[in-house]
């Protein structure tokens, strides 16, 4: 199943992940959404203090919601972001690491055919820099690298039978992030929504040998996101619960 | 703890059964999958689990998971020191790695958990 969804809020977008996650247990299935966001939102990653925001003042007006995935705090604007579920049998294997390479060599592929070069980080992980608030300013291994910035992060919620990776595409720099130059700051490459999205499911389709219809989202899945955003996304005990 | 003393969910916790107190952690094969652990979440004490629904999270550098409860209670202790001291799921999964102790309100689901035999199985069936 294949999603191109419009701009929506934080606490919507989060709760529309959490709601396919659940309902990849029940039928099972790969589905790859894409979305953007409107308004700007700041999200934080799930172990992250609430506090810490503070740290980043040029964001503070945004709005915010906590992921259900880890990592650092992502400022949400001029970004393609995808999520992308797969029903597995066992859910810890590292094999699942596979899905960030998979995903994030797609954009190289296609970002290439508009002359824009990026590449896979291949350093370590660790060090202050996996400390910051931001998660764009940090580096792990497989995050997509443009002359020296990060453009493009995956992060992992493993559920009991399913995965969800989501992650971002920087497309251009966010007043509410000036420390971040996009693709287009550092390319001068414009990067259209739609018609890469299309793009990236069918490369993607072709790596996972998955034919990808574009359909509307089941009403089940609107109904448990409607449900989802009222008692988590949208919460303030989940928000700023640590 | 002697890990052939122990039980194991199919989702990688382990239980050590004392008579009507379960102590429970994450084996050492799901310590080597998750890899890098920087936090965990742990249950509050007071609060009722149930096999088969998550306890608690844990993420590693870019994935977050959830743990599963192998057994049906309350919590009565938990390891609190240990999201301070992940290191310890490594250097001691069994022992000084436990996460919390469960006062079982019914031994039903003990008698569905493997033996380290069946456990080491599946651990080589997935992988």
């Amino acid at each position: 199943m294949l999603l191109i969804d419009h701009a929506a809020r934080g606490s919507w977008n989060m709760a529309m992940d959490q709601a396919i996650l659940e309902w990849v247990d029940y039928h099972p299935q790969i589905v790859l959404r894409f979305y953007q966001w409107n308004p700007a939102t700041l999200s934080l990653g799930y172990f992250q203090r609430h506090a810490d925001r503070s740290l980043h003042s040029s964001s503070a007006e945004l709005d915010l919601v906590r992921r259900a995935s880890g990592g650092g705090a992502i400022v949400h604007d001029q970004e393609l972001t995808y999520s992308l579920f797969v029903p597995v049998a066992q859910r810890l294997s590292q094999s699942h690491r596979d899905y960030y390479d998979l995903v994030h060599q797609v954009f190289i592929d296609l970002l290439a055919e508009m002359g824009v070069q990026t590449q896979l980080y291949v350093g370590e992980s660790a060090g202050e820099a996996q400390k910051s608030f931001l998660c764009f300013e940090r580096r792990s291994p497989g995050d997509l690298i443009l002359s020296g910035f990060k453009v493009g992060g995956s992060a992992q919620r493993r559920s009991r039978q399913t995965i969800l990776q989501h992650g971002s595409l920087l497309l251009r720099q966010s007043s509410a992030a000036p420390e971040l130059p996009g693709i287009l700051e550092l390319s001068g490459a414009t990067v259209d929504y739609l018609g890469f999205a299309t793009q990236v499911a069918e490369a993607i389709g072709e790596r996972m040998q998955v034919n990808f219809s574009r359909g509307d989202t089941p009403v089940e899945i609107v109904d448990a996101t409607k449900r989802i955003e009222i008692e988590k996304f949208s919460n303030l005990a989940w928000n700023q619960n640590r | 703890m002697d890990p052939s003393q122990l039980k194991y969910a199919e989702t990688h916790e382990w239980a050590f059964i004392d008579g009507d107190v379960a102590t429970i952690g994450i084996s050492s094969h799901a310590v080597e999958q998750l890899t890098d652990l920087v936090y965990m979440d742990l249950p509050t004490v007071g609060a009722s689990v149930s096999a088969g629904t998550p306890f608690g999270e844990v993420e590693s550098v870019k994935a977050t998971s959830d743990l599963y409860s192998p057994v049906d209670g309350e919590v009565i202790e938990v390891n609190s020191t240990l999201p301070d001291n992940l290191d310890l799921l490594n250097t001691d999964p069994y022992g000084e790695g436990w996460i919390m102790k469960v006062k079982l309100s019914s031994h039903d689901a003990v008698a569905k958990l493997l033996d380290q035999a069946g456990y080491e199985k599946q651990c080589s069936e997935q992988g």
